[in-house]
Formats: C-alpha cells, sequence, structure tokens
C-alpha cells in the first residue's frame, strides 16, 4: 500500500465519528445532559440557600466538594504529564494516545475548577482572588494556598489547553478540506488559515517540544499546591511532608486509570480498533501497575511514620481510618487501589483490554475514596476532643459529584464527535517511522549487518 | 496562470520533483511545498528549520519571573499586613506564584512566536488544493513566468505526479 | 503605649454555669441554631464551655473549661486565608473583617482550637427576639466566617471614651460580654502591655498554663489550673 493510500485510509476511518452520526449518540447526549443539568439545579438550590443545604458542619468544614475538587484535578494531571513525558522520550507508541489524554486533562481540569466555585460561602466575589488594583484595598493574600491554587490552576489550565489545541490545528485543516457548507466554515475558522508548509510545521514541532517540557514541571506543581491546601494547616495527619508527592503519584495513578478507561470506551464506540491496539493498553497496563505499587509505597510510609510516632492527635485519625468508622472506607481504597490491580496489571496473560479496565474501575473509586479519606477523617479528630464530630453527605453534594461525573463523559462525547479524538498527522508521521524503520531493518539484513 | 503544481503520493517523489525544479531554475524560496504531515528525513521539507523561539520562551520566562517576584513582594510590602507572625514578605511562599507566571511566561512566549512565524491566523498560501487530505504532497510554483512553464511542467512530471494547474 | 488584649481563665472559679455563652450570643448578634440544625452539627457558640467526663461511676469528675478565640500571636487561620479577611491588628487581635471574607472556610480547618464558626445560611431571628441585636455589632450573611472578637466593639468604644476624655484607660474598664457576665468572676480581662494590669499578672501565676502551647500558636489567653488539677500534676 503506498504511502498516500495509507494516509488516505487513516484519515478516512479517523474522519468518520465526525461524519456520520447515529442514534446511539443522541441517546448518549440526551442521557448524560439530564444528570448534569441536575447538577447545576443543585448548585444553584445550594447557592440560593447557602452550604446549610450540604453535610458541610463544625467541625467537618470540608467534605464533598473538596474531595471532587481534589479528586478531578488529580485526574487531570495525567493526561498532560503521560503526553509530555512520551512526546520527550520520542515513545512511538504514543501517537494515538495523546489526544485522548491530553482532553481528559482539559475537561477534567475545567470541571476540577469549578469546584472551588462550588465549595465557596459567597461563590459571587471568587473574583477577588485576582490581583487588580482596587480602591476598597481588596488584594489577594498570596501567603494562602488557596491563591496558589488560583495561579497554578489558571497556569496549567492554560498551557494544557493550548498543548491540546496546536496539535489539533493541522487535523482542522483536514477536516475543513473533507467538508462542504456551514461544517467546511467552522472548521476553517478552526483551522486558522492552517497551510501546512515545512515553516508551520517545524514552528509547531518547536513549540510542542517546548511546551511538553515546560507542562511537566507545571502538571506536578498544581498537584502539590493542591496537596499544600491540607498539609499546611495543622490538622492531624494532614501536616506531614509526604502529601506533595504523594498526591502527585495519586493524581498520575488515577489519571492514568481515567485514560485507560476513555481509550477502552472508544475503542468500541468509535469502531478504532485498528488504532488503539492491545499493545497501547499494555502498555499503559504496566504505567499504571507502577504508579499501583508508588501508591501503595506512599501509603505505607505515611501509616508506619505515623503509627510509630504513637502522636495522640494522630492516633485518633489513624485508629479511625483502620479499624473505626471509616475502616470500611479505608479497606476497599486499599482493595481498590492495589489488591484488585495487582493480578489485572502483573501477570501478562491478564493484562489485556478487559483486564486493565477492570483494574482502572477499581482505580477510579479507591483513588476519589483516598481523596475523602485524607479529607474527613483528620477534621472529624483535631486535638481537642470536645470539638470531634463527623460527616454524612446529602443530595446536594452527592447530585453535584454524579453531575460532574456526567459532565466529564458529556465533554469528552461531544469533542470526539468534533475533533478527531486520535490525531491524524501525528499517528500518518508514526506510520512512516515505521516504514522508514522497517525499509532499514531490511537493507542493513541485505546487506548482512543484521542476524 | 496563478500556478503550477503537482500532487505526488511519496516523499521521494516529491523530493525528485523539487530537484527538478531546482534543476529548472526556480529558487528555493519560490517552491511551495505542502503536506498533512510534517516530513523531516526529507531534505525538501528541511527549510526554515532555524529557529529563536527557544529562546525567546527563555526570555518570556524571564518576564514572567520578574513579574512574579514583583507582584508578590511589591504589593506585599505596600500593603502590609500580619498573619500569623510570618514576616510581611514571605519569600518562600511567594516562590510558588514566581515559579507559575514563569512558566506562564514560557508557554505565552512560545505560543505568540508560533503564531507570528508560521502566520496564523493567515491569508491562504497560493497554490493550495484540498487533495493533500487524501496524504498527498503538493509541490508548485506560484505566478511561473510565462516562458518557463514548458521546462516547469518537465520537472514536475518527473516524481510521476499528477499536474494540475490554476489559473 | 499600644495595648496588647489578652485573658485568664481562672478555672478554679469557673462554675459551668455558660452565663458567659449566653452573653455572647446576645452581645455579638448570634442567632441559635435550633434543634435540627444543632443535631447536623451546626450550633455556633464563640464562647463555649467544653465538658469531659472522667472516671467511673461513683468516682466520676467532671472537668470543663470555657474555650473562646485563644488570639494567637502565630494564628494558623491568619496566613491561611486568600483574601485577608483574616488578620491580626496592633493590639495583638486576631480580627475577621467580614466584608473581604468569601467563605473558603480553610481558617476553621486551620484553627486547632475549633474556635472558628460558618454562617451556613441567613440568620433568623423569631420576632420579637429580633428587637434585641446590638446596633454596636454587624449581623452576618450566609457563607461568611465569625468568631469571638473580644468584643471588640466594646475595646474601641472604651478607647474612644477615654481619648475624648483625655485620660489613660483604666485596668478593668473594658469588659467583653462573656467577662461582665461571669458569675464567680473566673474571667478576667486587660491589658497584656501593662505589667500593673490583673490580666499581666494572673499570666505570671504559677497555675497559668497555655492550651495546646505545644502547637506554638501562641495564644493569649492563660488558663489558671484548679488547685487540685495543680496539685496532681506536680505530684506526677
Amino acid at each position: 500500500m503506498s504511502q498516500a493510500s495509507r494516509a488516505k485510509q487513516i484519515t478516512d476511518d479517523l474522519l468518520r465519528p465526525l461524519l456520520h452520526t447515529t442514534w446511539k449518540f443522541y441517546l448518549g447526549v440526551s442521557f448524560l445532559s439530564c444528570f448534569v443539568l441536575a447538577g447545576l439545579a443543585a448548585w444553584g438550590y445550594q447557592m440560593y440557600n447557602g452550604l446549610a443545604v450540604t453535610g458541610d458542619n463544625w467541625p467537618v468544614f470540608w467534605g464533598f466538594h473538596e474531595t471532587n475538587f481534589v479528586f478531578w484535578i488529580g485526574i487531570s494531571d495525567a493526561g498532560t504529564l503521560i503526553s509530555a513525558i512520551l512526546r520527550m522520550v520520542y515513545a512511538e507508541w504514543r501517537r494515538p494516545v495523546t489526544r485522548c489524554a491530553e482532553a481528559i486533562t482539559a475537561f477534567a481540569l475545567t470541571i476540577g475548577a469549578m469546584f472551588p466555585l462550588v465549595h465557596l460561602g459567597r461563590p459571587w466575589f471568587a473574583w477577588w482572588l485576582i490581583p487588580y488594583p482596587s480602591e476598597r484595598g481588596i488584594w489577594p493574600n498570596f501567603r494562602s494556598p488557596l491563591t496558589w491554587d488560583f495561579f497554578a490552576i489558571n497556569t496549567y489550565l492554560t498551557s494544557s489547553l493550548l498543548f491540546l489545541f496546536l496539535p489539533m490545528i493541522p487535523d482542522f485543516a483536514i477536516v475543513r478540506d473533507r467538508t462542504t457548507g456551514f461544517r467546511k466554515k467552522i472548521y476553517s475558522w478552526l483551522a486558522l488559515g492552517w497551510q501546512g508548509y515545512p515553516k508551520q510545521w517545524h514552528r509547531l514541532e518547536l513549540t510542542m517540544h517546548i511546551m511538553a517540557i515546560a507542562i511537566i514541571p507545571i502538571a506536578i506543581s498544581v498537584h502539590t499546591i493542591v496537596s499544600f491546601d491540607f498539609s499546611m494547616a495543622l490538622v492531624p495527619m494532614w501536616h506531614t511532608t509526604i502529601f506533595g508527592p504523594y498526591f502527585v503519584a495519586g493524581a498520575i495513578f488515577s489519571g492514568i486509570a481515567a485514560l485507560i478507561i476513555a481509550m477502552a470506551v472508544l475503542r468500541k464506540t468509535l469502531h478504532l480498533e485498528e488504532y488503539l491496539l492491545p499493545i497501547h493498553f499494555n502498555n499503559l497496563g504496566k504505567l499504571l501497575f507502577t504508579m499501583s505499587l508508588l501508591w501503595g509505597y506512599f501509603v505505607f510510609n505515611e501509616r508506619l511514620t505515623t503509627w510509630y510516632g504513637n502522636e495522640p492527635s494522630e492516633m485518633a485519625v489513624f485508629w479511625t481510618t483502620q479499624i473505626g468508622t471509616f475502616a470500611p472506607l479505608f479497606w476497599t481504597m486499599v482493595f481498590c487501589n492495589f489488591i484488585l490491580p495487582f493480578p489485572f496489571l502483573a501477570i501478562r496473560k491478564l493484562r489485556t483490554i478487559t483486564g486493565c479496565v477492570i483494574a482502572s474501575c477499581g482505580v477510579v473509586v479507591g483513588m476519589w475514596l483516598e481523596r475523602f479519606l485524607i479529607i474527613v477523617p483528620g477534621l472529624s479528630h483535631k486535638p481537642l476532643p470536645y470539638s470531634w464530630g463527623s460527616y454524612m453527605p446529602r443530595w446536594p453534594e452527592i447530585t453535584i459529584m454524579v453531575g460532574s461525573f456526567a459532565a466529564m463523559i458529556l465533554l469528552y462525547t461531544l469533542f470526539s464527535k468534533v475533533v478527531p479524538i486520535i490525531s491524524i498527522w501525528e499517528l500518518k508521521v508514526g506510520e512512516h517511522y515505521e516504514h522508514q524503520a522497517a525499509k532499514a531493518l531490511g537493507a542493513a539484513e541485505e546487506a548482512g549487518e543484521v542476524v | 496562470m496563478k500556478a503550477i503544481y503537482g500532487l505526488y503520493s511519496s516523499p521521494l517523489e516529491a523530493q525528485r520533483a523539487v530537484d527538478g525544479l531546482r534543476g529548472a531554475g526556480i529558487k528555493d524560496r519560490e517552491i511551495t511545498v505542502l503536506s498533512t504531515e510534517p516530513l523531516e528525513e526529507y531534505e525538501f521539507a528541511q527549510r526554515d528549520r532555524e529557529s529563536w523561539m527557544t529562546w525567546i520562551a527563555g526570555l518570556g520566562g524571564l518576564i514572567g519571573l520578574t513579574t512574579g517576584y514583583l507582584l508578590t513582594s511589591v504589593t506585599q510590602k505596600l500593603w502590609a499586613i500580619n498573619t500569623g507572625g510570618m514576616p510581611i514578605v514571605t519569600n518562600w511562599t511567594n516562590l510558588i506564584v514566581i515559579f507559575e507566571l514563569t512558566m506562564l511566561g514560557g508557554v505565552f512566549a512560545s505560543v505568540i512566536t508560533l503564531l507570528i512565524t508560521a502566520r496564523i491566523p493567515g491569508r491562504p498560501v497560493v497554490p493550495y488544493d484540498p487533495a493533500i487530505s487524501d496524504g498527498k504532497i503538493l509541490i508548485g510554483v506560484a505566478n511561473p513566468r510565462k516562458e518557463s512553464i514548458g521546462s516547469l511542467e518537465k520537472a514536475l512530471r518527473i516524481g510521476h505526479g499528477e499536474l494540475k494547474t490554476l489559473t | 503605649m499600644t495595648h496588647r488584649w489578652g485573658m485568664a481563665v481562672d478555672l478554679d472559679r469557673c462554675t459551668g454555669c455558660e452565663a458567659c455563652v449566653t452573653a455572647c450570643h446576645a452581645e455579638n448578634n448570634i442567632p441559635t441554631a435550633g434543634p435540627e440544625e444543632a443535631a447536623r452539627g451546626r450550633a455556633k457558640h464563640w464562647m463555649r464551655v467544653e465538658r469531659y467526663w472522667e472516671g467511673e461511676f461513683p468516682d466520676v469528675s467532671a472537668k470543663f473549661r470555657p474555650v473562646l478565640c485563644q488570639q494567637c500571636d502565630n494564628a494558623p487561620c491568619e496566613p491561611v486565608c486568600p483574601t485577608y479577611a483574616s488578620q491580626h491588628n496592633e493590639e495583638g487581635l486576631n480580627i475577621q473583617v467580614y466584608n473581604r471574607c468569601f467563605g473558603t472556610r480553610y481558617c476553621a480547618n486551620a484553627c486547632f482550637y475549633n474556635v472558628r464558626f460558618f454562617n451556613w445560611g441567613n440568620p433568623e431571628w423569631e420576632k420579637p427576639l429580633n428587637l434585641q441585636l446590638n446596633p454596636d455589632v454587624s449581623v452576618r450573611e450566609a457563607g461568611v466566617m465569625e468568631k469571638c472578637t473580644f468584643c471588640i466593639q466594646r475595646i474601641k468604644a472604651g478607647e474612644i471614651n477615654a481619648e475624648a476624655e483625655n485620660r489613660e484607660l483604666k485596668d478593668g474598664e473594658i469588659k467583653p460580654a462573656c467577662v461582665q457576665s461571669c458569675t464567680a468572676n473566673a474571667l478576667v480581662f486587660g491589658d497584656l502591655n501593662d505589667p500593673e494590669s490583673a490580666v499581666s499578672r494572673l499570666a505570671e501565676s504559677p497555675r497559668g498554663t497555655k492550651l495546646l502551647e505545644d502547637m506554638g500558636a501562641k495564644p493569649k489567653i492563660t488558663y489558671l489550673l484548679r488547685e487540685t488539677w495543680h496539685e496532681s500534676s506536680v505530684k506526677s
């Protein structure tokens, strides 16, 4: 098959989801939209009636909303990070995976960035975090971790949206050339007049390379700064130096799991079996396994030092998670994050697409529980026992949470309908690298250099 | 005639066409090369590779760093509010904001350089043919001189491509 | 000379009657939560009396202490507020600026004394209790944090009066609502910068101790241990 006809086949396959829509798509979008609307309605209700409608109380001032905030920011960490790291080490298998990963980051981050607004007592004043000259003397406090959150999340959001959008430009040009009418107008506008001459390609690739290098420290800093929301306070089992690396590792862990699930669903629904191959899931599965071991290592570290130190306030929190009220959630978390994924990811025979998806579903649940178990037990057992308390979520928090999951799936579905979910030009480049490598190998074999 | 060009199915054919055009006396600057993927390994796609972008990104980072430093320490001194007995200008915590603004500066500088040097959003280049979205490579010359059309046609046919003209 | 307000709580005199709690509610326009909200953990008592039971029947004893904002010098609640709603003033008070607060509740988490409270909803007073509101104290709307201010409205009123009459403040002239209403005179309020004031002398007392002192917040409230507690801790 000639290069051009192979390229045409790739283009046809990857554009098919954009150009052909079935009733299943409309059904899915309607179904998800209901939950998203319910979540937004619940938020409106909460804003109107105040946070009294939630389960937050004295002393557990942070509950589901903050759990979801950390959870979604965590998921967002992995996508762009994986894409950037794989780009930098020239891992060729990353080509079909990068846009899926970057899209996960973009949407998870957008949703995660909504939750600070959801949890505020007076969210209509959230713009006070922006440093602007004000004759009323409003100015953000740069010593506060929440201000750092504002800068970090905005930097990461801007960078990852650019990181997602820039490589989409040549693909938009392809779609522009393949469509007619109204669609052609929209894609022409999105393609920003891209033509495809060498200077444009060189500049785009150089920008992607620079951004890949820049976005890795940004991604690591974002979740470290989110961890500072907890570690900067003298709450038992919050004030620990391990939180920075622990949160970043957990974020990458949950993000890879989300990516695996997203890729498996896309593969089935968009018929991408030729492009999202078992080897991709195998490789991501190995990464997920590494992160699971790393997560276990961090949890062991954290628990051992707490138990050995035997400090009374910390032990109160420790026991409540190990054998007390929160024990069922804690052990479920350990099962979901460590025990369940182990066989599916460690044993090569079981590391199939299905195996990886099962492990990933467990990880997503386990990591959500981990965020919850970091926040609530500590707050419910602060140093003065008179002020110990508990927490139960109520319907607004649960509805908003379900809405956020539906929003993620909905945004992703809409994205895959409007943008080729696998980067067409990057895949084509990969194919002709393979072609080159095969030719070179063939020539070397002929010349007797390779046995 | 506005342009004359050929559509080639493989980069090797395109390379032959470019060499043919050079042989016909056309300068590199006047040869249009269009494709829907970068063709890094081929000589004809190597031009315009040099760029100051990395340095500009570094400069952008430096601007971000300075902005971050001034934004935090100057305003903390101007509105000196005691919180928790901490020093008024807390350099350790300011490092965080400075870091984020540095990275943002680098990213913005790269993207702005991209937009300017790659001329996006920009005017369309002549010639352009949507057939390249099928994987073909376009090699052509815009506004050819009447006398040279013959030799250009010959040169473009060397690569066994589909010859087209734009009037 | 600037004042540095502090308090001493004599646990030997405190009877746990909670007159201070009630007075604080009345003075500072703190609404009652009602049984449903209180069951959900939303009760707000800027001044509360903590009670702990020790021992088995019949050798049970109650230990109680009034806990209010400790006005820490190294307050953990202050650096974490993103809008400077929680700051330290020149008189050593930790002030809560209601207008700047948009309710992140980080300060409440950071405070290990748990003396900060949140307005979960807009406050309501059933008629005719709304006529009882103190005009010197603002009513906080939903979404805003609040806590004990050492009755800053009374401090300011006292300082303004003294300046108007061109004299120094007398020790014991300013009394927050809790201090004023304590039936056993267990609460003493005054200027820690004045070495002759009652509170300065009590701060030096051998019975004196600070709550959660080892956490390093430098609280300005000195708790004077009960003689029996003091003896048992000295013995052991």
